[in-house]
């Protein structure tokens, strides 16, 4: 019994001995270091850092190291040692249109300025297992182009400058803060694209994927996708500019939708939008389907899918949550049990007074 | 140096103004703000109760009483709207709670998230905000600078008092409150309050280092005046 | 900020701030639990905090225990009435380490008193503080799903559905099927939930002396019962309210009063009923003793 026992502390703590030795594992093996986790599984550290919402791939590899690779519980861990961290100063609204681009094309346009980048990415490899791998083969080094990249303009803006695509235009409204302020449903665009951008990937892909799917289409075509490096700006008093304070690897997505328009306004392409830390290219693509079906009602939409519904796409689209309230389940609940089970019994003794039992019957 | 202040202020010399930094702090932040917030709760939670704060004196001859400083130092920061009363708004105490806490002070009283007031603010009372009907939390607290703040006896009010009998949530029977009877709009205000429930002005009364709540929810009447079926009654031993 | 991994392979809290939370978090929380207290059974938002323990396990009210704790406090701590219980436990140390204060299993004993889906038998009395741990604020949420509808239902005052659903229960199987988090009206004005507490302790909250939070971390909502606080449980006229009862009284202490929770025995349907409230059978056995 793990309840009604003294020595419950004890019991604790043997668990987490225990976890701790399998974590470690077999100790004829190196332990893993925070470093090779940092630089072989990139990807990982990249998905806890953008859904703990902290960018710090030393802390998100240890998360993951102290996680046995559960990200979820890594998500969890760096998300709880966010929260203590004093706010030092907000940053202006990161330059993405400057970013240095690694990876950078359009499905819209055959070609595009500034040209189609291909950069790291595991599209167009055959899924065959390499083996070579096991056998901890030599990785020849990448080609390196002898230039570097052109500027890169956005490529939504060229359809902005012919008025096809409606304009986005920062109206200079302090944006809400999810992380000191509960959410005020119905929230703004820029909260929802807070929630979702700490979002779980799996719950955001597979609601992106229900558009699709009919669930609330909304004809997308991906414009961008780019990934890189932007500088980090602060203001501070005294200076005239603001301040660049380190560079983050980000991931942006830019969809462009299905019209908008009325009688009065020309029809216009419409956009949906997703921005990740790190190298988050499915992540992004899945937030920007549902930032877009999420504007149904602003565009007149009829809001017939669940990816349409704000408040229950947001509400439960956050994985430290939905993972804690999933597994509190476990916690002893036997008090509630008991009155479930004597209601139960008073029932069904109050049935079985009223009406014979089946065997008594007649046929 | 108080007396020479004196002096300059009687030849026509600008007021001796405190400087921010001479306003008392808190002793530290942390378990001095937690014992003074749980004296706040406690009131808030048992309306008409008081509580003495322990606090370094405030600078001398402030308008200001320090239980309402206290309030301030624990509850305020920079995600806190202040408004004062044109009373209180001197002595430096905009900008030393400015200083000490962070908050912004502003001038129009809906975006107070606390008020500091005197009775006579309340006879013209400021449109504070009392909430709305989906977010009635989202309203101005008061904290109120008396001259004089009491636990009352219903039929022992000194002359120029008025003694309030208080009820409801907090309250096992009737509670009395004896405040001078400048507080006669401040206390009929509130006791308005029971009618716009649950949109209302939730309030801290100060006097010296003394402090109370009066909450929305509290039901506020005039013991002598009012001609209740419920006649709030002493304890036998009281009248002994 | 710096962690050290002590001898025993947990973490040392030392880095920490007294009770976790920041002082600007505890001040957020604290304003709020004044309106909370002002407004009594109506929902206030807060900017809940992550803690170091998942969401679902007493977040909220950990989060209002750190803001109302002193380092004169005393502590308890339970879950399903019991200190032993492994949550109760974890809560407690986890207090012992960030807060250092003195913990007790004593119900008579403690200050601050944070429970997971009971009230301690034993009555409470004036300035102990009782913190609830909060799954669903919302009483309307298994009727209304959005929050945003539920917020106008309160404030229009519109419990109608509540009480159809209720009617429901009645006209299906006699009686409320609701056991637990059974909904109740604070002061006459909002419905309220009370917490998954057996429908057993929802008496005690009326007029209880004692101060009651409620804190729903994830949910992100606190709300206050202050004491001496009219508090009724929804019912009809003709399906009054009633608690629970057993035929059997606690197997250790003989108590007949108290909520009992069956231990099965053996895999023959042998069960016995004991005292959910551990302090309180405690202190049976000692009076019989």
């Amino acid at each position: 019994m793990y309840v009604a026992v003294k020595g419950g502390e004890q019991a604790i703590a043997n668990a987490h001995r225990w976890m701790a030795d399998r974590r470690r594992g077999d100790r004829h093996q190196p332990e893993l270091q925070t470093e090779q986790i940092r630089d072989q599984l990139g990807l990982a550290v990249d998905r806890v850092m953008a859904e703990a919402s902290l960018m710090d791939v030393e802390l998100a590899a240890l998360a993951l190291k102290q996680a046995s690779g559960d990200l979820t519980e890594a998500v969890f861990l760096l998300r709880a040692y966010r929260t203590t961290l004093p706010r030092l100063a907000d940053s202006v609204p990161l330059k993405t249109e400057a970013m240095h681009v690694e990876r950078r094309i359009s499905a819209a346009f055959k070609d595009v300025p500034g040209g189609q980048v291909l950069g790291p990415t595991y599209d167009y490899t055959h899924r065959l297992l390499d083996f070579m791998l096991l056998a901890e083969g030599e990785i020849p080094d990448p080609e390196r182009a002898q230039a570097g990249l052109e500027a890169c303009p956005q490529i939504l803006d060229s359809l902005d400058a012919e008025g096809l695509i409606e304009k986005e235009l920062d109206d200079g409204t302090e944006p809400y803060d999810i992380t000191r302020d509960p959410p005020d449903f119905p929230v703004d665009r820029a909260t929802r694209l807070q929630m979702l951008a700490r979002g779980d990937e799996g719950y955001l892909l597979a609601l992106g994927y229900s558009t699709q799917r009919g669930y609330g289409r909304n004809h997308p075509f991906a414009g961008e996708i780019r990934q890189g490096t932007v500088e980090v700006e602060i203001e501070v008093e005294g200076f005239d500019a603001p301040l660049c304070i380190g560079e983050v690897m980000i991931s942006e997505c830019q969809m462009i939708n299905q019209f908008g328009g009325s009688r009065e306004k020309s029809p216009q392409f419409t956009r949906g939008y997703g921005l990740a830390f790190g190298r988050n290219e499915r992540k992004t693509m899945a937030m920007a389907l549902i930032d877009r079906s999420l504007r149904a009602e602003e565009l007149g939409e009829p809001v017939q899918g669940p990816a349409q519904q704000a408040e229950f796409v947001l509400a439960h689209a956050d994985n430290v949550e939905a993972s804690g309230f999933v597994s509190h389940l476990k916690l002893p609940h036997y008090v509630d049990f008991q009155s479930e089970l004597e209601l139960l019994r008073r029932l069904r003794r109050e049935h079985d007074l009223r009406e014979p039992s089946e065997q008594e019957r007649p046929v | 140096m108080h007396d020479i202040t004196m002096e300059l202020s009687s030849s026509e010399q600008p007021p001796y103004v405190p400087k921010p930094h001479q306003w008392p702090a808190l002793k530290e932040a942390v378990h001095h703000s937690q014992q003074l917030f749980r004296q706040v709760l406690n009131s808030m939670s048992e309306p008409g109760t008081f509580a003495e704060v322990d606090l370094a004196p405030l600078p001398k001859d402030v308008a200001m009483s320090p239980a309402a400083w206290a309030v301030l130092l624990v509850l305020c920061d920079l995600d806190t709207r202040v408004w004062i009363a044109d009373e209180l708004n001197r002595d430096g105490l905009a900008e030393a709670i400015a200083f000490h806490t962070g908050a912004r002070i502003v001038s129009r009283a809906e975006e107070a998230d606390f008020a500091l007031v005197v009775p006579s603010t309340c006879q013209a009372m400021p449109r504070f905000s009392e909430g709305s009907d989906i977010y009635p939390d989202r309203s101005t607290t008061l904290i109120v600078v008396l001259a004089s703040l009491a636990e009352g006896r219903s039929d022992a009010s000194r002359r120029g008092n008025t003694c309030w009998q208080l009820s409801g949530p907090g309250i096992l029977n009737q509670r009395v409150l004896e405040l001078d009877d400048t507080a006669e709009a401040l206390m009929q205000r509130l006791a308005l309050n029971r009618a716009s429930f649950p949109l209302g002005l939730d309030t801290i009364l100060t006097s010296g280092s003394s402090l109370t709540a009066i909450p929305r929810s509290t039901r506020i009447q005039k013991p002598l005046e009012d001609a209740s079926p419920t006649p709030f009654t002493h304890p036998a031993k009281e009248r002994v | 900020m710096t962690l050290r991994v002590d001898d025993q392979g947990g973490l040392a809290y030392s880095g920490y701030n007294f009770a976790y939370l920041d002082e600007q978090t505890k001040r957020m929380i604290r304003r709020a639990l004044l309106k909370a207290v002002a407004i009594p059974g109506y929902q206030v938002p807060f900017g809940g905090r992550e803690m170091p323990m998942p969401y679902g396990w007493g977040t909220g009210g950990m989060q209002l225990t750190a803001s109302i704790l002193g380092a004169d406090d005393v502590l308890k701590v339970i879950d399903q009435g019991a200190d032993d219980t492994t949550n109760a436990v974890s809560i407690r140390t986890f207090f012992e380490r960030v807060a250092g204060v003195e913990t007790t299993t004593s119900t008579a004993a403690a200050s601050v008193i944070q429970t997971r889906h009971r009230i301690p038998e034993l009555p409470l009395s004036r300035h102990q503080i009782l913190v609830f741990q909060v799954p669903i604020p919302e009483p309307l949420r298994f009727i209304e799903p959005s929050e945003e509808e539920t917020r106008v239902m309160h404030a229009l005052e519109e419990y109608g559905v509540m009480h159809v659903k209720l009617y429901e229960d009645i006209a299906r199987h006699g009686h409320i099927a609701t056991t637990y988090a059974y909904p109740v009206k604070v002061d006459e004005r909002y419905v309220m939930d009370p917490s998954p507490i057996p429908k057993f302790d929802n008496p005690k909250l009326d007029m209880n002396e004692a101060l009651m939070l409620f804190g729903a971390g994830r949910e992100k909502r606190l709300y206050a019962i202050p004491p001496y606080t009219q508090v009724k449980s929804l019912d009809f006229e003709d399906h009054p309210f009633e608690i629970q009862s057993w035929d059997e009284a606690c197997a250790l202490c003989g108590a007949s009063d108290s909520y009992l929770d069956e231990v099965i025995t053996d895999d023959q349907g042998g069960r016995m009923f004991v005292c959910s409230d551990t302090d309180y059978c405690q202190q049976c056995r000692g009076e019989v003793a």
